[in-house]
């Protein structure tokens, strides 16, 4: 496990009268999703670059699991850091295989060894390896191809993974999706990751924490989303966290830890699925013009208890 | 004489002319590949280093053939070593120009993640870009066999091989009998060839690029 630190990074370019990233410190735990979030511009891909070297400081330190990153060979270092951007990049001349096996064929794996560990990857992102392992790139859909990205950047089981709008380019429901696996995979495998987006809610759905970024990449707030939502910082975040975040943070609660009544047998309410949030209990209630949703079957929720789960702040 | 009983007489002599004809450009075009390939790697990343490569490899090819092949006698003397390195320096243009601009044609995305992976900038040539390239790369070897097969002709004037010296005599003797048989059976058998070579590229093509690029 490898936890990141960021100390007084910044980076100017020369020439720019200010520098695109400037003084920022940040401390992301071991297996922790953190998402940088943030208008075009600010700064926020530059930031995550560095952590790789793509980019490299101007002054400051990042350390990666205590070593700073500066000390390592920038090949090597990449080797270990997973890598995934938002055009994907797959190398169209390469079998689906070929390109998950690039990075354990340049760390030494030998070919039996990196071939089974593409397999069980695709299985891991849900394509079936005896159809695609084969299959070149172009012969896959975007939302395939973004999986496969995916599978690509965890190929040698890097501690770190660094994810540049990876599921920016997709059509809403297929982003849903992706989405949907990541967090699942995440959960999984509890990664470190940087994830750089501009979609507020996507970094809602998908962040520990969030890191709100301004000009310059400096930090308007670090922090849940919960809290951010709750209670952002200042008036910059809350525009950017834009309306409606009650609703936003009902989201974040799943409707299985809701307080309810027992429930013998099913008497006309609303079911709400399994896995929904406590947005979705508060949608079926006014879908239906109830007051009471019945929830996993065992249990029906009332309003006053959706109200009060905001305690006394709902109100901002 | 009449045409047809001139090939008859002659066949086995225009046969091996043919096939020295088609070995030296053959073994041209592969150097001249395996140098202006190695030019453009080593230069595709400058826009000033490859425009130079481009550049003087363009006055190269502005240098009459004659002239040039005259030069290299007292290098090189007669017979193969001079043809065969001025149809080197003459086809070393498309190729060089082409590999610059198939390495430089690679999608950003790709070169990003190779990047972002760990590969190295020589590793990232000869595994991603070159591959990528090939298409565009074939294309200007292509270009060049074509343009070979025309300028390996004059070769004959340094006692050079092919049929270059069946239109030389055809020409030089102008007026006697086999005159205008030699220098047609020279030319037709040049361009023979050179169809020959052109459809020979379409199915290296197939065989040689990258199957992913195919699907």
């Amino acid at each position: 496990m490898s936890d990141i630190k960021l100390v007084n990074v910044t980076k100017q370019y020369d020439g720019q009268p200010l520098p695109a990233v400037d003084g920022v410190t940040l401390d992301i735990a071991a297996g922790e999703l953190v998402v940088f979030v943030g208008p075009s511009g600010c700064g926020k891909t530059t930031t995550m670059k560095m952590i790789n070297r793509l980019i490299e400081p101007t002054s400051g330190r990042i350390l990666l699991g205590g070593t700073d990153v500066m000390s390592i060979e920038p090949n090597e270092l990449r080797r270990h850091i997973g890598y995934v951007i938002q055009q994907i990049g797959l190398f169209p001349h390469m079998t689906i295989s070929e390109n998950i096996q690039l990075v354990p064929g340049l760390l030494g794996w030998d070919k039996t060894r990196s071939r089974r560990r593409a397999d069980e990857l695709l299985e891991l992102v849900g394509l079936d390896p005896v159809a695609y392992r084969d299959r070149y790139p172009r012969q896959l859909s975007g939302g395939q191809q973004q999986r496969v990205g995916v599978a690509r950047a965890l190929a040698a089981d890097p501690p770190v993974m660094l994810m540049d709008e990876p599921f920016g380019a997709t059509d809403p429901i297929t982003r849903e999706r992706l989405q949907n696996e990541f967090l699942r995979l995440q959960a999984e495998l509890r990664k470190t990751i940087v994830f750089v987006t501009h979609d507020f809610d996507e970094a809602v759905k998908l962040g520990d924490r969030i890191a709100v970024l301004e000009e310059r990449s400096r930090i308007a707030q670090y922090d849940t989303p919960e809290r951010i939502l709750a209670t952002p910082a200042d008036d910059y975040v809350a525009s950017f966290a834009g309306s409606a975040t009650a609703i936003k943070r009902l989201a974040l609660i799943p409707a299985e830890r809701l307080p309810g009544k027992p429930l013998n047998v099913a008497n006309g309410l609303p079911t709400l699925d399994k896995g929904g949030s406590a947005r979705d209990v508060l949608d079926l209630m006014i879908r239906w013009g109830t007051a009471q949703v019945a929830v996993d079957g065992g249990k029906a929720v009332d309003f006053e208890t959706i109200c009060g789960l905001l305690g006394d702040d709902h109100g901002r | 004489m009449d045409f047809s009983r001139y090939l008859e007489r002659r066949w086995d002599d225009l046969l091996e002319q043919a096939a020295q004809h088609a070995a030296v450009v053959a073994l041209s075009v592969l150097l001249a590949t395996a140098i202006g390939v190695l030019v453009g790697v080593l230069t595709w990343r400058s826009a000033r280093a490859s425009g130079v490569a481009i550049s003087v490899s363009a006055a190269l090819l502005t240098i009459p053939s004659l002239a040039l092949l005259a030069l290299l006698i007292p290098l090189l003397g007669l017979g193969w070593a001079p043809t065969i390195v001025a149809l080197v320096v003459y086809s070393l243009l498309p190729i060089i120009r082409n590999t610059v601009t198939g390495l430089r044609s690679v999608d950003l995305a790709v070169l990003e993640s190779a990047r972002g992976m760990g590969l190295t900038g020589r590793q990232t040539v000869w595994r991603v870009q070159l591959p990528l390239a090939w298409p565009i790369i074939l294309t200007g070897v292509r270009v060049s066999t074509q343009m070979l097969f025309a300028i390996a002709t004059i070769a004959a004037y340094v006692a050079g091989p092919g049929l270059g010296n069946e239109i030389l005599s055809g020409l030089a003797g102008l007026g006697s009998a086999n005159a205008l048989n030699k220098a047609i059976a020279g030319t037709a058998g040049v361009v023979l060839l050179a169809l020959a070579f052109d459809f020979a590229f379409v199915g290296l093509r197939r065989v040689t690029t990258p199957r992913g690029l195919r699907v």
